[in-house]
């Protein structure tokens, strides 16, 4: 029998807090994101934006596609903005109203950083998402330090792909001890919302990454989206897993488990990356998946 | 459940002619619904009902799908009526079926295929009366006689009887079945099964005629005189010989298939104590393990491996373990005959593998000089049989290598123009399976009914034709359309790379509960069991679902562009707002079982707005 | 209630006065003790507001724009560098047109390092659509703060507060502290046009065209042109409550001048001095108090300078390459006058250097001694 995902139906068929008319190309993983989290979060939300594709997919003055409240911010400022936000709903009594930001690798990993770091070690009671394309995106696919080795972009051309592996943000994250991190995936839509349902009940800095593959960038078919997500966590080239207060969870056991070259072969960006570095990454996979198998307590250290 | 018809509709425009209507901050007035991205679109998603491959592969086109739904939600009674609007006997099939869908089966290289065979049994045997059959039309006039009450003639039967032919079938045994009743082990095939389709065709008004030999009983001329269209189904009974030295004196001797004529008459030969049955192919199989039942120890002859053995290789298994033995690579040589012609001993020679002939299979060739004996009491030959054809001796078409058929499939007398004549069943030259015959009888009611309604059958047969596997769809000559009614093209077979894969989980497929081989190898009973109903349920829920849609929400949920909603009034339950959807391919991406299909965005797509049959 | 304190603490008085909601802040010198008295008494619940207690200047402008989005009174502080961190997000509250009040002790730029007064920071932001207003004393900067939320609040534009370090900062002067409910009638409680608002989402600060931004930007620029009007009626009312008297500019004894002074912050006492002495030799000398340097009260200077001949113009600030910054606005905003002033523009102070009415008298007596206004700037002090 199909493995259905396991969502509530109101849930699927009335979810128009993202409405269509939105601006984002064929494809696009990060309004498969969007409208995915919005369901997890539902009604009592308010997005802080930092400059990022959704900055233009979410609509052009004077319209907005999304049902919610949304504040559009400067791009280094998500987390900290979000801060400020969440304490003017304190203030205003409006405790349990969620504050979401909402930022891309550029305005995660690079210049969004440092107030998200504050924020993260003040535990600020938001729920920072970063939704990760793997390069700047909006500006038309420079590289990041989300962009993983071997990856072609603008500023990483052809014959000089980037060498450096990805921030491991995740490992940052956790070093500020907030009490919810966790990773997600559109291929896997029952866990993304079940993760943006349950941080709602989480006080403090919560923060998600998830993968939004970008068909111009990754240089892939816009049909492919959701299975290049898909082939990113069953090769563990992006676990999905949670830590909450502490505690390792993995989300996703892969089953079957792919080479990470399988993931890799299905992207135009990786065309030039050197076997050697393939190889390099297969194994730093392999080992940062044996590092969470032991965190999670599935296997011994 | 709200339903929007035009989304569009609500977008909300704000007006700004000068400066003085701006808010005094940046700040939204009304939402995207004005811009239709779906312009953007080049290619569009286009929900499509395909050919499952199992479907493609059965010569009789079963809608194993269809009933495998109905299955799934319990409505064992409507599969089973589902199921024989293609196939019309399912406990036969579900039973001696060759299997071809399950070969076919998308689901093979990803766990194990489906148990198609195992579930269609299941619902033949359905565990409560199904009730009478449903939409039985009145008799147009016209008459049928079928001769030969095989599953070809049966199948013509049965399909003439739904379009209205008052059929008679003509069977020369006293039994009725053919090949059924006489040529497959009851072990296989209990006599009951065969004797309770007799009873259902009865039902339907069919008539039968046992103990009735064309050409010793009634002379042709009189059923040609007498019916509007004639069907032959006679078979293919004369086995041929080996043509080795000693054959033709050797007392001890029969066809493999004489033997099962002769036990299922209730007439068993005696055998001896060392029976050799030589070919490969399930008579052969059949022959040995009914020769084992009797007693006998038995030894297989075949002159090719084991992999080129057209019997089941479930059933090859099933006498291994028995403990008939096979001698692969070997072929009767000659009969050392006693003086009164019993077998002193066989003389085999061994034989090798040469290049693939035609059908593929590696053509065998004697290894020179290498020769063994085997002691035998009995040799039973089951190295195929031939039609006879002398009943029709007469007719000018009749010809003794076979029935001339313009277009394969009919017969039209030269000189006899009373009657339409068609032919079907191993008397024509098809692959010898239930199947195929059942196909066989099928294809003729259509072509009759085409011939009675004046249409032209070859345009007709084109357009009921099933992927490209040549089998009809009855259901969709009859205007019948097939549970859900919705948009289904009839030509297009899904694949395994249109399956996504991911979405299924690995499942061990349930297995016919089969008696252990000592307890099978002394009786006839039937040595397999009927799924309960918790096993046909079980099974069932592994079927892909090939190329028809399951309402998944695959394409709802992963749409970026919000563009697909929940139609429950619509055919496939789903509307593409096309006002919108950019044709990004993600629905058809994720489809698990390639249930939509991109076309080219000029390309018209009707509108289907008929309402889901609740049947 | 009058007590003795320094100017950062009028700042902490008067943001517990305004009942602020949301403060957030980096501490940067001199500008620490405002960040440190406030901690206190939120800690204290003397002020029910939360300190958002950032680890950047940038994140705390920016913590404020969220606050301010949210609906609620918004308050930050900082200092040069701080400032010039901000900048980006200066620009956005004020687009975004947040009623946020900033307090900016005006301190030198680097390199090298320099934590005293200079107004290089604060003018280096006049483009950012903030108001800017110079105080001169302790009182003025607890009174500008409350003055700054009514005026924010009315006109939804951003004010931005600036006085001198350590001049006023950290030198203690006697400060009548008004009572809270004078100033809760004369401040009510915030009540935002525009908010974030879940049960009535918009979205704030979307991304807009050529078809609109220009429009956007003229309406932000008709909103700050109506302040020149608005922030003198506002003063006119908090003189009714308070007794104390403010305006977008203040003149000293200019009727009859010949010459006028015009100065910002702590540079206006000493020139007050010089006035004094000046016209005790006969000399009809007058002084402008530049208050409110954005949105620029055009009409106001040209009333208060139009009938001077001589102009002096001291800024503590330097533009390289053109001079002080309050010079040349003023030059052009007295350019159209049919008879126009002359107008001697005098750099002085940089840097926390002293300027003693003693300067200013001789920069005066130098405006009077020469015909022609010199093409540039006279650097007053500099070292020969």
């Amino acid at each position: 029998m199909q493995k259905r995902f396991d969502l509530p139906r109101e849930m699927v068929t009335e979810a128009d807090l993202l409405q269509p008319g939105i601006l984002s190309c064929q494809g696009c993983g990060g309004a498969i994101a969007m409208k995915l989290a919005l369901m997890g979060l539902g009604r009592r939300t308010v997005i802080v934006l930092p400059a990022c594709c959704m900055s233009i997919i979410a609509g052009v003055w004077p319209n907005t596609a999304v049902g919610v409240p949304v504040l559009h911010v400067p791009f280094a400022s998500g987390a900290v903005a979000a801060s400020g936000v969440r304490a003017g709903l304190d203030v205003r009594g409006e405790k349990d109203v969620g504050v979401m930001a909402w930022a891309g690798d550029g305005g995660t990993y690079d210049i969004g950083l440092q107030s998200l770091s504050g924020a993260a070690e003040r535990n600020e009671n938001i729920l920072y998402v970063c939704y990760d394309n793997e390069a700047y995106m909006n500006t038309g696919v420079q590289r990041s330090s989300a962009t993983p080795p071997g990856a072609w972009t603008t500023t990483t051309p052809k014959g000089a792909p980037k060498t450096e592996p990805k921030k491991d943000l995740e490992k940052i994250m956790l070093a500020h001890h907030i009490p919810y991190l966790a990773t997600a995936s559109i291929a896997y839509p029952d866990d993304l919302v079940a993760k943006f349902r349950k941080v709602r009940g989480i006080q403090g800095t919560r923060f998600i990454h998830l993968l939004a593959p970008c068909p111009p960038g990754w240089q892939i078919d816009p049909s492919q989206s959701v299975r290049i997500s898909r082939r990113a966590v069953q090769s563990n080239v992006f676990p999905l897993y949670e830590v909450e207060k502490g505690r390792w969870r993995i989300n996703v056991i892969p089953e079957p488990r792919i080479p990470v070259i399988e993931y890799l072969e299905s992207q135009g960006r990786f065309r030039q990356m050197p076997k050697a570095m393939a190889d390099d990454m297969q194994a730093d996979v392999d080992r940062r998946w044996e590092e969470l198998l032991v965190a999670a307590g599935v296997k011994k250290a | 459940m709200k339903v929007v018809e035009k989304r569009s509709g609500q977008a909300k425009p704000y007006a700004i002619h000068t400066w003085r209507d701006f808010p005094p901050l940046n700040i939204s007035r009304g939402n995207m619904l004005h811009n239709l991205t779906g312009s953007w679109r080049y290619i569009k998603p286009l929900y499509e009902d395909k050919v499952p491959a199992c479907q493609n592969a059965c010569p009789a086109g079963n809608d194993i799908e269809g009933w495998i739904r109905l299955l799934q939600q319990g409505e064992i009674a409507q599969a089973y009526w589902h199921l024989k609007r293609e196939e019309p006997f399912p406990a036969v099939l579900g039973r001696v079926c060759f299997r071809f869908c399950e070969a076919a089966c998308n689901r093979a290289p990803f766990d194990h295929r489906l148990g198609i065979r195992s579930l269609e049994r299941f619902v033949g045997d359905r565990p409560a009366p199904a009730g009478d059959i449903p939409d039985l039309p009145p008799l147009h006039g016209k008459t049928l006689a079928v001769v030969g009450s095989g599953p070809a003639g049966m199948s013509a039967a049965y399909f003439a009887r739904l379009l209205g032919f008052a059929v008679t079938i003509f069977e020369k045994e006293p039994v009725m079945g053919g090949l059924l009743r006489l040529g497959i082990p009851a072990y296989r095939l209990p006599r009951a099964v065969v004797a309770a389709e007799f009873a259902a065709l009865e039902k339907m008004g069919i008539a039968l005629r046992p103990e009735t030999e064309i050409g010793v009983d009634i002379p042709l001329e009189a059923l040609v005189r007498d019916f509007d269209y004639l069907f032959l189904a006679s078979g293919s009974h004369a086995s041929l010989k080996l043509r080795i030295e000693g054959e033709a004196h050797c007392r001890r001797i029969m066809s493999g298939l004489e033997l099962l004529r002769r036990f299922a008459a209730d007439e068993p030969p005696r055998l001896g104590k060392r029976v050799v049955v030589i070919g490969g192919g399930n008579t052969a199989v059949d022959a040995a393990r009914t020769a084992l039942r009797l007693g006998s120890e038995v030894m297989v002859v075949y002159r090719r491996s084991a992999s080129e053995m057209p019997a089941h290789a479930e059933e090859v298994a099933q006498a291994q373990e028995e403990g008939v033995r096979f001698r692969f690579l070997a072929a009767p040589d000659r009969i050392e005959l006693a003086d009164d012609g019993s077998i002193r001993q066989l003389v085999c020679c061994e034989m090798q593998l040469g290049a693939p002939d035609a059908g593929g299979r590696r053509r065998p060739h004697r290894k020179p000089g290498a020769v063994f004996t085997v002691a035998a009491d009995s040799i039973l030959t089951a190295i195929g049989e031939a039609p006879r054809f002398d009943y029709l001796a007469g007719i000018a078409a009749a010809e003794k290598e076979g029935v001339p058929t313009d277009d394969g499939l009919r017969v039209v007398l030269q000189r006899c123009r009373e009657a339409a004549i068609y032919a079907g069943g191993d008397i024509i030259d098809i692959p010898r399976t239930v199947v195929h015959a059942v196909a066989a009888g099928k294809r003729a009611a259509i072509a009759m009914d085409c011939r009675r309604r004046k249409e032209d059958v070859m345009r007709v047969l084109a357009d009921i034709a099933i992927g490209t596997g040549g089998a009809l769809s009855f259901a969709r000559y009859t205007g019948r359309q097939p549970v859900p009614p919705v948009r289904r093209n009839l030509h297009k077979v899904v694949t395994k790379e249109q399956i996504v894969y991911d979405y299924f989980q690995k499942t061990p497929p349930v297995i016919e509960e089969i008696r252990a081989p000592a307890d099978r190898m002394t009786s006839f009973t039937e040595d397999r069991r009927t799924f309960t109903v918790n096993q046909a349920e079980a099974e069932a829920q592994r079927c892909l679902h090939c190329g028809r849609c399951t309402e998944c929400d695959n394409c709802l949920i992963f749409c970026p562009d919000m563009s697909v909603l929940k139609r429950p009034d619509r055919d496939f339950g789903y509307q593409v707002d096309f006002d919108y959807c950019k044709g990004c391919g993600i629905c058809f991406a994720e489809c698990p079982r390639g249930a939509i299909t991109m076309v080219d965005e000029d390309q018209p797509i009707e509108a289907s707005t008929a309402r889901r049959e609740t049947e | 209630m009058k007590q003795v304190i320094k100017g950062n603490h009028a700042v902490s008085h008067a943001v517990k006065l305004s009942r602020v909601k949301v403060i957030s802040a980096y501490p940067i010198t001199p500008q620490t003790t405002i960040v440190e008295a406030l901690s206190e008494m939120c800690a204290s619940g003397e002020l029910d507001a939360r300190f958002i207690k950032v680890e950047s200047e940038h994140s705390a402008m920016a913590a404020v724009v969220g606050s301010a989005s949210a609906g609620v009174r918004s308050f930050t502080a900082t200092s040069s560098h701080g400032l010039l961190l901000m900048h980006e997000v200066l620009h956005w509250a004020a687009g975004a047109r947040l009623p946020i009040v900033l307090t900016n002790v005006n301190r030198a730029v680097g390199p090298g390092w320099n934590i005293w007064a200079d107004q290089t920071d604060s003018l280096s932001q006049r483009d950012t659509g903030w108001i800017q207003i110079y105080a001169e004393s302790n009182q003025e900067v607890l009174d500008n703060v409350i003055l700054a939320y009514r005026l924010a609040e009315s006109v939804l534009l951003p004010v931005m507060l600036t006085y001198d370090a350590f001049y006023l900062s950290h030198t203690s002067e006697i400060v009548d502290i008004p009572d809270d409910r004078q100033v809760d009638a004369f401040l009510p409680e915030f009540r935002p046009p525009y908010r974030l608002d879940i049960d009535d989402p918009h979205m704030f600060g979307g991304m807009i065209g050529p078809d609109y931004y220009y429009e956007e930007r003229y309406v932000m620029h008709r909103d700050a042109l109506k302040v020149a009007e608005l922030y003198p009626e506002i003063c006119r009312e908090f003189s009714g409550a308070f007794g104390r008297e403010y305006d977008v500019l203040e003149t000293y004894r200019t009727e009859d001048a010949a010459l006028i002074i015009v100065a910002a912050g702590t540079i206006t006492s000493v020139s007050r001095i010089a006035v004094d002495r000046l016209r005790s030799q006969a000399k009809t000398v007058g002084l402008m108090k530049l208050r409110m340097f954005r949105p620029v009260p055009v009409e106001r200077w040209r009333h208060a300078l139009g009938r001077a001949a001589k102009i002096v113009v001291i800024d503590r600030n330097l533009t390289a390459g053109l001079g002080g910054v309050f010079a040349a606005e003023i030059q052009a905003a007295l350019y159209p006058l049919a008879k126009r002033p002359q107008i001697f523009p005098v750099v002085a102070g940089l840097g926390g250097r002293d300027v003693t009415p003693e300067d200013v008298c001789g920069m005066v007596e130098r405006a009077l001694s020469e015909e022609q206004a010199a093409a540039g700037p006279l650097f007053w002090g500099l070292k020969q």
